[in-house]
């Protein structure tokens, strides 16, 4: 396995709520969905994604229940609010331009 | 969604939930991982390991961490949740109060009216009762005085004050200060007020200057010292234009020079409260200071930390005793007791002298009944609020039906209520703060004392008064108490869960409108006795003010001006003053328009005239006790100018000039009181004052005339001569033929021009210091008679309002009992005769409570009883005729329904 990035602050909410756009999930399904997505390029630490699951309700973004899984096992399921929708489309573009700036810049042949 | 969640909120407080979520989810979560670390081929033990180092390592470290978040997470959302709700509500509130208009002008503008007059009373109150003294630490600041046996007390001369400031042990400083009218001579004369005190006046209050330096304490000599001023910034940047370099220079006082050393801080004008300079007392001659029985000084002390004022009061009491036998009573002062005084001295805290105790009472008066102004309006409010929860009760029904809390409901109500009282206190503000700038433009220094209220600290004055942040905490209060409380109980009420017989009965339901017309009524016939009470006080007080102003005063004072002269120091010779005097009336006399002018040395009716003690040639010492008497000096034609007639003997005339024999005029009250069975003409008198302790003859008897507050009858009082004896004070009364105050300007110019260094102040007619005497009276009589119009006005409005609805609930049986023979003039009656009842209940409950609580007027009411038959018989005719009316209105309403129209709405 490559050496995993670690996530720069404030990407991680907007990772979650991208996942969360899809479908509501629980919280080890968000944290599969984004390694799986990264192909294992990103290091997500279980418990900091609780931290911001808590913050994006707090914020109003996503809310959360209790439901049984297909294993029927009870777990907290997150769903995205559409708060967190519109939250999502101007961060997730604002991450995006950012990092096409990076690219730009250091993709640049050096002199 | 959160708040759906929160309908599901069983058992566990909402943070401990959160908790053992967070566990449960975490638990879930490393069991997940572990399952796919397993299926990825890990072993179970190295999967776990694995599982529990993503979580952050140490499993219980995490655990309450997570747990933390989830708890904290829960507590913000449990906070917005509430105000989301609760802006919800309001916004409901809005609409609904949108939804009808009427009902919330009415609310809010009884509101306005209720919270705004007492905020502005409450201003009046904080500023003359409660607000701390303007100086550092206020508490230790005392006021001590010679007490007299009598029950009276004194001043203190300048010897007895420095034995008393040397003997004691209680304070930190002792100061003696007096305050006192002056002109100040120059360019520019102007009759200002000055204190005279001692050195460590400012230490005592703990006040600085703020340019200069204070009294050196050196100077505090006893007399001779050099003359020192420190001015009021008021007259620094008056008089002087801010002079920076102000110390050093000059201020005349009566033409003599004092030293400016400094500038008292902005704002501060003395004790007093009008002091334009402090001048150092020590300036004076010794001779005059040394006198032990001049008494004009109050003292002002300091307490060290650590010592109580019971403790100082009582050292007070026995220093009183040690200085009463160190100056034993001398001739002429109170050797002519029977029974000698015994003077004495204590000590009370400063703050406890602040007002005058008449003040203070109708101040609490006039608050206790702008305070019965707003229960009546929240019994209004309420009464509304019932109503409105009666009309919406189908609403309720419903809400309650489909499984809304009833907590929540009554929320939602209260806050409607709550919205309601927030409206009428913000509307307040506007009555308020018009209603506390009218009462601080109170003019009250001398309107206070020609009350006989003079004695008050100065600092403490109507002008103080203001809405400041107290009187807006306290609006605010005000406003929420009375949103909470009055709507409290017609919320509780309205969703008292009768929920299946309301929907059952289907909108009219007779059982519970019943409860809540018991209710309703309760709440008129409160109505209607709050407003008794506040009828019978202010029908007492306009009842004592009418026979104030009927009071005859001994005197014309139609069509007489009057002005204040000041002759200041070595303007006119000694020798040269009455001739100057004789000029001065005959010119002005001469002035088209003036019929005569005289000269007294003070106005009648002022509370403020000198007094000292006569006695008689003919009868032992002994004999007659203290006899205190009033002293005037006039001149001649004084009393002709003012219609006062002589009753027997002669008056002055012009041959009563120094150098001919002394003689006094008596008033009939000295007669009957000094003389009764003699005949005083022709007796030997003494009075101490103006060189006539050496003895003079009564001449005359002239008509009583009131010097005093105006409540009060005459008291014993003698004249004297402006031609025999010499006043500094001097005022001008001239009978005129038209208006007096048209006159005015042509008066001071001619003044003016007769003697150019002489200021010429205080020109009012008679009629106006005569209206300076009811003006206490006038005050507390008008307030509380608008009070009074609002409250009953309040009460006339909610019963209109309760029978009006009362009426359209009942137009259905209205409808019966009409299809059944009734005719309109029976509904009618039905409909008053219920009322009437009301306001039978109401008017014995008010009476009771009218006859206990006006008892608190009995001292400020003149020559009427609180007891009064006319006045409890007027108002209880007035308020009957206006509930009256109140369900005529309505009545005449329901005698018009067609019975074929409300049997087939209901």
């Amino acid at each position: 396995m490559a050496e995993s990035l670690p996530l720069l602050k404030g990407t991680l909410d907007v990772l979650v709520l991208k996942a969360l756009a899809w479908t509501p999930m629980h919280g080890f399904e968000i944290v599969s969905w984004l390694e799986e997505r990264s192909r294992g390029s990103l290091d997500v630490d279980d418990g900091a994604l609780y931290y911001a699951l808590h913050r994006l309700e707090e914020r109003g973004f996503i809310s959360s229940e209790w439901r049984l899984t297909d294993n029927n096992r009870r777990a907290r399921y997150y769903k995205l609010r559409p708060q967190g929708r519109t939250h999502l489309k101007a961060e997730g573009a604002n991450i995006e331009r950012y990092a096409r700036a990076l690219t730009a810049i250091l993709a640049a042949p050096s002199s | 969604m959160s708040r759906s969640r929160r309908l599901f909120s069983l058992g566990l407080s909402r943070r401990t939930r959160a908790r053992a979520e967070m566990l449960e989810e975490l638990a879930f979560h490393v069991d997940a991982r572990v399952a796919e670390l397993i299926a990825r081929g890990m072993n179970p033990d190295d999967a776990r390991a694995e599982a529990l180092r993503r979580m952050g390592g140490n499993i219980d470290d995490t655990s309450k961490q997570l747990g933390d978040s989830a708890e904290l997470k829960e507590r913000r959302l449990d906070v917005r949740d509430r105000w989301h709700d609760f802006i919800d509500d309001v916004r409901y509130a809005v609409r609904g109060l949108r939804r009808s208009p009427g009902f919330t002008a009415v609310a809010v503008l009884t509101l306005a009216i209720g919270i705004g007059a007492n905020t502005a009373l409450f201003s009046a109150v904080d500023a003359l009762l409660l607000r701390s003294l303007p100086f550092r630490e206020p508490h230790r600041l005392m006021d001590v005085v010679q007490t007299i046996d009598n029950g009276g007390t004194a001043e203190w001369s300048y010897p007895k004050y420095a034995f008393f400031r040397d003997a004691q042990k209680s304070y930190e400083a002792v100061a003696a200060h007096n305050a006192r009218q002056i002109t100040l001579t120059g360019d520019n004369p102007e009759r200002v007020f000055v204190e005279d005190v001692t050195a460590n006046y400012l230490r005592a209050l703990d006040l600085g200057v703020t340019t200069g330096h204070d009294f050196a304490l050196e100077i505090e000599t006893g007399g001779g010292a050099p003359r020192h001023a420190i001015i009021s910034d008021a007259l620094w940047t008056g008089r002087f234009g801010a002079d920076p370099d102000i110390v050093g220079k000059t201020l005349h006082v009566e033409n003599e020079p004092w030293e400016i050393i400094g500038v008292l801080p902005r704002g501060f004008r003395g004790l007093s409260g009008r002091a334009a300079a402090l001048l150092n007392l020590s300036a004076q001659p010794a001779a005059l200071l040394s006198q032990p029985w001049n008494f004009q000084y109050s003292m002002i002390a300091r307490l060290k930390r650590g010592v109580g004022p019971e403790q100082a009061a009582s050292e007070a009491r026995g220093l009183g005793q040690r200085i009463f036998e160190a100056f034993p009573p001398e001739r002429g002062t109170l050797t002519t007791s029977k029974a000698p005084e015994k003077w004495s001295a204590d000590a009370r805290a400063l703050n406890s002298i602040r007002v005058a105790p008449g003040l203070r009472k109708s101040l609490l008066v006039l608050f206790g009944a702008v305070g019965l102004v707003l229960l009546i309006a929240c019994v209004n409010l309420a009464n509304l609020l019932i109503a409105r929860g009666v009309s919406r009760k189908r609403e309720i029904a419903l809400r309650l039906a489909i499984g809304a809390g009833r907590g929540r409901l009554v929320r939602l109500l209260v806050t409607e209520s709550l919205v309601l009282a927030g409206l009428g206190g913000v509307a307040s503000l506007a009555i308020a703060f018009a209603g506390a700038r009218a009462l601080s433009a109170i003019n009250p220094q001398e309107t206070l004392q020609a009350q006989g209220l003079g004695s008050a600290l100065g600092i403490v004055g109507f002008e103080g008064i203001r809405l400041s942040g107290t009187a807006l905490a306290f609006a605010f209060a005000i406003t929420l108490v009375v949103g909470l409380l009055f709507g409290l109980v017609p919320a509780l009420r309205a969703t008292h869960s009768e929920l299946s017989g309301e929907l059952k009965e289907g909108g009219s339901g007779a059982g519970s409108s019943r409860r809540v017309g018991a209710g309703r009524r309760a709440l008129v016939v409160a109505e209607i006795a709050f407003a008794l009470v506040l009828l019978a006080g202010s029908g007492l007080m306009i009842r004592s003010l009418g026979n104030l102003l009927r009071v005859d005063p001994g005197f014309d004072g139609s069509n007489v001006l009057t002005l204040r002269l000041s002759v200041p120091n070595g303007v006119v010779q000694p020798d040269s003053m009455q001739g100057f005097l004789d000029q001065l009336q005959s010119t002005i006399a001469g002035l088209p328009g003036v019929e005569r002018a005289a000269l007294a040395d003070c106005p009648p009716l002022s509370n403020a005239c000198a007094g000292t003690i006569m006695t008689f040639a003919d009868r032992p010492l002994s004999a007659t006790g203290n006899a205190m008497i009033g002293v005037h000096w006039v001149s001649p034609n004084w009393f002709s100018a003012m219609r006062i007639p002589l009753k027997r003997g002669r008056m002055f005339t012009e041959a009563d000039r120094f150098g001919s024999p002394r003689v006094v005029l008596i008033n009939e009250e000295a007669a009957r009181r000094y003389f009764s069975g003699e005949d005083p003409i022709g007796k030997r008198v003494a009075v101490y004052t103006g060189g006539f302790d050496a003895g003079a003859q009564v001449i005359g008897i002239v008509g009583d005339v009131r010097f005093g507050t105006i409540d009060s009858t005459a008291l014993p009082d003698t004249y004297l001569s402006y031609g025999q004896a010499r006043s500094p004070r001097m005022m001008l009364f001239m009978r005129t033929a038209r208006d007096p105050m048209g006159l005015a300007d042509e008066v001071r110019a001619t003044v003016r021009r007769v003697a150019p260094q002489i200021p010429v102040f205080d020109i009012r007619s008679m009629g106006d210091r005569m209206a300076t005497a009811t003006a206490q009276a006038r005050f507390s009589a008008t307030l509380l008679a608008l009070f009074a119009v609002v409250a009953l006005s309040l009460a006339v409005i909610g019963i209109y309002g309760v029978v009006s609805f009362g009426v359209a609930q009942r137009t259905r049986e209205i409808g019966i009992r009409m299809a059944l023979g009734a005719d309109g003039v029976g509904i009618t009656g039905l409909v008053v005769r219920e009322g009437a009842l009301l306001a039978v209940i109401g008017v014995v409950i008010g009476l009771g409570a009218a006859l206990a609580s006006t008892r608190v007027l009995r001292t400020m009411l003149f020559e009427v009883t609180t007891t009064d038959p006319v006045t409890y018989g007027g108002i209880v005719v007035v308020l009957v005729a206006s509930v009256l009316l109140a369900n005529w209105l309505p009545a005449r309403r329901a005698a018009r329904v067609d019975p074929v129209i409300a049997l087939r709405r209901g």
